[in-house]
């Protein structure tokens, strides 16, 4: 919602900037950004009431002596004689239509109608519709304009009893359904969808010098979901959605008569009303002690009257009246929340918080012990969403699924770490340990369940020890000996055969339930939980990584620790990593024979064999330099 | 001695592998949360429409329950819980005050894009007593926000809307630019949620408060793309070892 920095500031007597605006804005809990002389508010839902110019001014009164314009199309007008049918007069419970005549209409917009085209980029439609456009954003009302010509003199609002056709005012065609809020003409076709948009059959044009503004009050249970459903986001159903005022269509359309005359001369005027429910108003006890409870403080009474009364409520001794257009106050914490605004919630100051009834009970549960198993054995953990396309039997079922290939929860861990092992693969990772623990639901009664999925493929490990051997179903199996009951496990082979890849090492996997059937015999009990330091992460490069593998003989034994700080502190920006993948000292010959495996990656391009082959060139000259050290087979 | 160090073989180094980074904040929080001496509750992710709504004062009219918001399932008989909250209902319905819980897990909203996902995780904790107010939930943020940005982390209380809390607020932190980045919302609990659940909300009152992990984690670690934590990738989950 935006709204003009100018058009604020004309109407408030104080002399003040946009940022001292703004941080009063932000006191007040109007979240906005700033562009130009513009505020683009995003206002929270229970504030209906703050969508226009007035509805901010009255909460700025809390701060300024603001203006609210008084303006208005003072003469009598007659009563329009017209065939309303309101079928629904809860969703409806006030409603009005101004008829108004007029010559010529002026396209020379000015005052507050020019400045409100000119300041906020709006694009000018037709004569009536900008002034609707203009007061609604004035007042917070939205109003529809109907050709009077087009409309005739009967009107029925009702809901929709069958899906209907329904061209809307902007040439788009959609299909209501049964249920929906709408007004129909004498013939039975849809004019307006309430609240939401009117139909092209009833619209205003440039033509249009008799109309018809409808001004209502709509429950907004009635509108709710309606634009979103049918794409359809108009300026009024947002207020509509949001509440409006009940009581203000009398003001809201004397002010937009009175802008009319600002700009054509009018020849009638005549107004229909509807009111079906009494002026409901809401009393709240006033509690100042109940008020200070809720805040903390020790606010005076006659400080938080002052307070309510320049928010508009009306002040009794024990009571508060609370205006119609602040649909969000309901109890003494709603009172506490326009106290605690006014005060600034930054200025309530803080008492000590401190929970005497409970101790410090950190467990260390079973998922937390196995997890740490893992991890120590080179295991990451991953986190999956539950969406999938397979449909098993007892699937339970999105009903309004994003897209069909999520349109059911998952039963098992295993097809998701599937993807993740071969998306790891794909990326040139050659040794994929991943886990992942999770909660699966499905329809049958028994199965819901906590379940742990462990998946992995490739080399055990990168040390020189285990570089060389392969996950099987022994290793994985080791893992867990002396800590689960083997027999409890069923560690399995998943075949690669109806999996998209060209690798053929195993895959290793094993599922099972996180309950108290099974038993872990293991202690770690240190938190793997994160430190409060600056760690920042390195963006992951998305191109290919380059390998080199050197391996050199030692044949004196004191100069291999040399060779080994040489080669860990030499440093590239496209060397990503250095270990040792083999190693062995024949003592008899001796000598010893240990091989560097290097992988390059840039953030930026896919390296080239030229620029791979300059850094070994390097960490050649660096290393064989070295009395005794040699890559045999070198040229 | 110094001679077999020197011509010993080299370290085995073991590669660690690392929990879930999301996890690993989630747990952090959990542990700080518990060392001031809340509990842990839990509860189900598929949640009926009572609990994760009505109960918590979401009104039929809140954009929240709408078909493009919330996942629905089983005939619309269920909701995929939209946040942590239920668990804080069904605490306040089996336990009686003082009481003070926390519940972390996976929740479900119908977004997707870079800066929204269809699963995230949430922190929440609810905190009943005699005389607790907005001044002691300030306390409260104080030290949690500390405890995650340090001690010199500049704050901000903005006034907001949670329909089950009353006053509600969001709490913002200041980047080293400069700007206000929000980091939390919390509030009084709303008396209708304390009435809803059977508690006297005439001698109690409560404290609530619930957080965004991925949120947390983003600003933590200067992740730009809430998506990279769900991957799977280990180029990006071995950095956090």
């Amino acid at each position: 919602m935006k709204l003009s920095y100018q058009h604020l500031k004309q109407k408030i007597n104080s002399k003040l900037n946009k940022n001292e605006l703004s941080d009063k804005l932000f006191q007040l809990g109007h979240e906005h950004e700033i562009h130009d002389d513009i505020y683009d508010f995003e206002f929270t839902p229970n504030r209906g009431d703050c969508l226009s110019i007035n509805g901010l001014l009255r909460d700025l009164k809390l701060f300024y002596d603001v203006s609210i314009s008084n303006d208005i199309f003072n003469k009598s007008i007659n009563t329009l004689s017209l065939n309303f049918n309101n079928n629904v007069k809860k969703h409806c419970s006030n409603i009005s239509f101004l008829k108004i005549e007029v010559d010529e209409v002026s396209q020379n917009y000015n005052g507050e109608l020019k400045e409100y085209f000119d300041d906020m980029d709006v694009k000018r439609n037709n004569f009536f519709t900008d002034i609707s456009n203009y007061i609604s954003y004035e007042t917070g009302q939205p109003t529809h304009c109907y050709d009077a010509l087009k409309l005739g003199n009967y009107i029925k609002l009702d809901f929709l009893d069958k899906k209907v056709k329904f061209e809307t005012l902007l040439g788009k065609i959609i299909e209501l359904n049964k249920g929906d809020l709408v007004f129909f003409n004498e013939n039975n076709d849809v004019i307006n969808l309430a609240g939401i948009v009117g139909g092209i059959n009833t619209a205003c044009s440039k033509n249009t010098r008799s109309v018809i503004v409808e001004c209502a009050y709509f429950d907004p249970e009635a509108i709710i979901g309606k634009s979103v459903l049918y794409d359809i986001r108009s300026d009024a159903s947002h207020k509509f959605e949001r509440n409006t005022d009940p009581a203000c269509h009398e003001y809201v359309l004397r002010r937009f008569l009175r802008i009319i005359e600002k700009h054509a001369n009018i020849n009638k005027i005549e107004l229909f009303s509807e009111s079906n429910a009494h002026e409901k108003k809401t009393i709240v006890p006033f509690r100042i002690n109940k008020i200070n409870s809720v805040l903390g403080t020790a606010i005076e009474k006659s400080k938080c009257s002052e307070i309510l009364k320049r928010l508009g409520f009306y002040i009794n001794e024990d009571s508060i009246e609370v205006p119609s257009y602040r649909h969000d106050i309901q109890n003494s914490n709603d009172i506490s929340e326009e106290i605690a605004r006014s005060i600034g919630f930054d200025k309530i100051k803080s008492t000590n918080f401190k929970i005497t009834f409970n101790k410090d009970s950190k467990i260390f549960s079973q998922e937390d012990r196995l997890k740490n198993l893992l991890t120590e054995n080179g295991f990451y953990e991953v986190i999956n969403n539950p969406f999938t396309s397979q449909n098993n039997e007892d699937a339970i079922e999105i009903d309004n699924p994003l897209d069909s290939s999520r349109k059911f929860l998952r039963q098992n861990l295993k097809d998701s770490l599937i993807d993740n092992l071969l998306y790891n693969e794909r990326r040139q990772q050659d040794s994929v340990k991943l886990f992942e623990i999770s909660n699966v639901y499905s329809s049958s009664p028994d199965a819901n369940k906590r379940l742990i999925g462990i998946i992995a493929s490739g080399r055990i490990d990168k040390n020189y020890r285990d570089f060389s051997k392969f996950i099987d179903k022994k290793y994985i199996g080791s893992i867990f000996e002396g800590i689960i009951d083997l027999n409890q496990l069923n560690i399995v082979d998943i075949s690669r055969e109806s999996l998209n890849t060209k690798l053929k090492h195993p895959i290793t996997y094993i599922e099972f339930l996180l309950d108290s059937s099974i038993k872990i015999n293991y202690s770690s009990e240190v938190s793997k939980t994160l430190p409060i330091n600056n760690f920042k992460y390195s963006p992951v490069s998305d191109f290919p990584r380059s390998i080199r593998d050197l391996s050199y003989s030692v044949k004196d034994p004191a100069k291999f620790k040399i060779l080994e700080e040489r080669i860990y502190e030499f440093r590239d920006r496209l060397l990503r990593e250095v270990f040792i993948f083999d190693y062995f000292h024949n003592e008899k010959q001796s000598e010893i024979k240990i091989g560097f495996r290097f992988v390059f990656q840039s953030n930026e391009k896919t390296i080239t064999e030229n620029e791979v082959n300059n850094i070994i060139d390097q960490i050649i000259n660096n290393t064989v330099s070295i009395d005794s050290v040699s890559i045999p087979g070198l040229k | 001695m110094s001679q077999n160090r020197d011509f010993g073989p080299p370290k085995i180094i073991k590669n660690q592998g690392s929990h879930h980074p999301i996890n690993q904040v989630k747990d952090s929080i959990i542990d700080f949360l518990i060392s001031l001496g809340f509990e842990i509750a839990d509860g189900p992710e598929i949640e009926t429409e009572e609990f994760n709504f009505d109960m918590l004062n979401i009104k039929e009219s809140h954009p929240a329950r709408q078909m493009h918001d919330t996942f629905y399932v089983n005939n619309k008989s269920h909701v995929l819980r939209t946040h942590t909250s239920p668990v804080q209902i069904r605490g306040m319905l089996n336990k009686k005050p003082p009481f003070a819980f926390i519940s972390g897990g996976k929740v479900y909203r119908k977004d997707d894009d870079s800066t929204h996902l269809p699963m995230f995780h949430q922190i929440e904790g609810i905190y009943v007593d005699n005389n607790v107010s907005f001044s002691n939930l300030k306390d409260l943020i104080y030290k949690i926000v500390h405890f995650l940005f340090g001690e010199d982390i500049k704050i901000r209380f903005r006034p907001s809307y949670f329909p089950f809390t009353e006053p509600s607020a969001e709490v913002d932190i200041l980047s080293k630019d400069g700007k206000w980045l929000e980091i939390l919302g919390c509030g009084v609990v709303n008396p209708i949620v304390l009435q809803n659940c059977k508690i006297d909300n005439e001698q109690y009152s409560g404290l609530a408060f619930g957080l965004g992990i991925e949120r947390i984690a983003m600003l933590k670690f200067g992740v730009l793309d809430i998506r990279d934590f769900y991957k799977s990738n280990l180029d990006f989950l071995s950095q956090f070892k």
